[in-house]
């Protein structure tokens, strides 16, 4: 599971992290890695190149005007030059950019028709992601900052907040989407070929607003059912008994569910196969057992005013009992 | 008039500052001299007596315009404020039961009788005295940070005291523990027996007698690992009490180790509490303790006050809604969050309302105490 390679998740701690991650292509808005996003890159590549020759063009205009010979310049001047230049030209050109940009987006469109798309609800916390899968008989299951996707089916995201306005940006498969308050915005993407990728919040939501990502797997339809039946199944009974201990006695169940378990609290991420995941904390560490331990000891430094309360009391041993209960729930 | 001043401003102007540098001078001259006798067995001469009287008591009176009192209910308050004055402060002061020591009858000023003098002051400047101090009395301030709420139980003590019997102030300062006569062998090697400021029942509950004041917790069967923590915190000026800091100060690591056993052993007895709650109260309650409230964040407090919480973690169910409230109402301004336990619960105290405070702590009162211990890890 874990593809990301180790030294890519060292530059967890950088603030400037999202321009470096988007030079590594994961969450970079050319790589179109879905109909939606390669249109919405083959769009942005046709504006530019257009804008690029008008703007060679004007330029060489200019250039005559000033330095042409007098038999150019008295045409540019004259009045049918004006409507010509300044008027059919300008109109033209940016109605049938326009109608393209349409064109483009109903495409995009199309998608919002799709039969039977794969629903998942995404909610924006501060600042964290509450991921529900919503399933065909009507169940739900409840995951935290990483999105699972199968390959080649339309995805229907319904993008809601619990408090503040967020947004959601998935770069390699669709444009940005703000999580309001009070609205469901819905947004339809599809993923060409499995694979990784990041996403980010948009918009400022607040102090940690910048540490607030997640991930995206896109897997091949047969590997993504197998990963939602264990995703939707509960925990397995705990080998780490201590750990798992720990967990209830200190409260933690208070705010986290892990299912099959009595932790059934709302407030926090569902942390049910919270080991399976690539990251902790919402995109910022990588899995790995020294991390739960860092998050549970350090987690106000790392994110700073998140609303988890602090747990500075656990003693070393403590932190190891409780890093392995947590990175067993796979 | 203003031609005079006109013609000789440069002639006054230089007197005064003449004067003023002479008069410093002076002053300098006395200090350094030694002239001046700060003896306490010299006494002040009655001229300087009434004007330090003077300044005492405008700066009091001045200081204390402010202070707007809360009600105080005596029943409640009056146990808890005698058994901290006859543990910390009739050493100097006196009581009913013992007379000023001679060593801190020899202070000047003489720290005041105030079972006659309390009624010189009024409830707000008898609180600004309690909680600061006084300067150059020896009259030290409140030793616990932002708790008011104890110095206003020595108020509601201090006004009680003057109207009080020695049989009244004898109850109410000792609470549940004896003193008990010494042979006389005992006696030449172990003293005079006296109420303890360690002596826990004094104000604590025993087997068979709750706290003496509802904002006393009930500590008999609580967790030994949360006692043990408690006194630490408070031996350490991690958590803040006038009341308990001077006895937690006086206690060692071992006799820490003894209490907190001996209490986690006790069986305590429930007792219904005297305000029951409304349907409406209860429901809300109860609904605290076993959901939280997602929309505030705030987590079921069972899910660390519950039956398997942490040994550290400390038993709610018995205790007085009081105690509760008053708790949850310091930790909501800040002032119970320098232990990592604490800053850990400041966070959801924070995040509760007035209303769910009162049904949380309402709801925990009305559940009988736990009697199994905590299996050891």
């Amino acid at each position: 599971m874990k593809i990301i390679s180790h030294g890519f998740l060292r530059l967890y701690l950088v603030i400037a992290l999202t321009a470096m991650v988007g030079c590594e292509g994961e969450q970079s808005a050319f790589a179109g890695l879905g109909p939606v996003s390669s249109r919405i890159t083959l769009l942005m590549w046709v504006m530019f190149i257009a804008a690029a020759l008008i703007t060679a063009f004007i330029c060489l205009l200019i250039f005559i005007s000033i330095a042409g010979p007098s038999r150019w310049r008295q045409k540019l001047s004259s009045e049918q030059g004006v409507v010509l230049g300044g008027i059919v030209f300008p109109v033209v050109t940016l109605s049938t950019l326009l109608i393209y940009g349409f064109m483009v987006l109903r495409e995009g469109e199309n998608l919002v028709h799709a039969e039977n798309p794969v629903r998942i609800s995404v909610v924006g916390e501060r600042w964290w992601w509450r991921v529900i899968y919503l399933h065909d008989d009507g169940q739900t299951t409840e995951s935290a900052n990483e999105v699972h996707i199968p390959t080649g089916r339309t995805i229907e995201l319904e993008l809601s907040t619990a408090d503040v306005i967020h947004s959601f940006w998935l770069p390699a498969y669709a444009g940005k989407v703000d999580m309001v308050p009070g609205r469901i915005n819905k947004l339809h993407l599809i993923a060409d070929k499995p694979g990784v990728v990041r996403g980010q919040c948009a918009e400022y939501c607040g102090g940690a607003h910048a540490l607030m990502a997640f991930y995206a797997v896109a897997m091949l339809p047969a590997d993504y059912d197998a990963w939602l039946a264990k995703e939707r199944s509960g925990a397995k009974p705990a080998s780490e008994k201590e750990g798992e201990r720990l967990f209830f006695a200190s409260g933690c169940g208070g705010c986290h569910s892990v299912r099959g378990s009595r932790a059934n609290g709302e407030i926090g991420p569902d942390l049910t196969h919270v080991g399976g995941r690539l990251s902790l904390g919402a995109g910022i560490l990588p899995n790995e057992p020294k991390s739960f331990a860092q998050w549970i000891s350090r987690h106000q430094t790392l994110k700073p005013e998140n609303l988890m309360p602090p747990f500075d009391f656990f003693s070393e041993s403590e932190l190891q009992a409780l890093s392995a209960y947590l990175n067993a729930l796979e | 008039m203003m031609e005079w001043v006109r013609r000789y401003w440069r002639f006054l102007l230089l007197w005064t500052l003449g004067l003023l540098a002479g008069g410093i001078a002076l002053a300098l001259m006395g200090a350094y001299s030694g002239i001046l006798n700060i003896a306490a067995s010299a006494g002040h001469p009655a001229w300087l007596e009434s004007f330090l009287q003077l300044g005492k008591e405008r700066s009091v009176k001045f200081n204390s315009r402010a202070i707007a009192p809360p009600a105080l209910e005596p029943a409640e308050l009056v146990p808890l404020g005698a058994a901290h004055f006859q543990g910390t402060c009739a050493i100097c002061h006196g009581s009913p039961l013992q007379p000023v020591n001679p060593i801190f009858g020899h202070m000047l000023p003489h720290p005041p009788d105030l079972q006659r003098h309390a009624t010189h002051w009024t409830r707000e400047q008898l609180f600004w005295i309690a909680r600061h101090g006084l300067q150059l009395t020896g009259m030290p301030a409140w030793s616990g940070q932002n708790r008011d709420d104890e110095v206003w139980a020595v108020v509601a003590f201090l006004e009680a005291l003057p109207s009080m019997t020695e049989a009244d102030y004898r109850r109410y300062a000792s609470g549940h523990s004896k003193t008990q006569d010494y042979a006389d062998a005992q006696l030449v090697s172990a003293g005079r027996p006296r109420f303890d400021l360690t002596a826990c029942s004094r104000c604590h509950d025993t087997a068979d007698a709750p706290p003496t004041s509802p904002y006393i917790p009930r500590i008999g069967g609580q967790e030994e690992a949360y006692l043990k923590r408690a006194l630490h915190d408070f031996q350490d000026d991690m958590r803040q009490s006038g009341f308990m800091e001077p006895v937690a100060g006086d206690l060692d690591d071992e006799h820490i180790e003894r209490l907190a056993s001996y209490y986690a052993a006790q069986r305590p007895a429930f007792r219904q509490p005297a305000r029951p709650s409304s349907a409406d109260e209860s429901e809300l309650g109860r609904q605290l303790a076993e959901q939280g409230d997602r929309t505030r964040k705030i987590p079921a407090c069972n899910a660390c006050h519950g039956r398997k919480g942490r040994e550290d973690y400390p038993r709610l169910a018995g205790q007085s809604a009081q105690y509760i409230g008053q708790q949850l109402h310091i930790w909501r301004q800040g002032g119970r969050d320098k232990t990592p336990h604490g800053a850990m619960m400041a966070v959801v105290a924070k995040r509760m309302t007035e209303q769910q405070v009162a049904a949380a702590a309402s709801f925990f009162a009305n559940q009988p105490p736990w009697t199994e211990r905590s299996p050891r890890p």
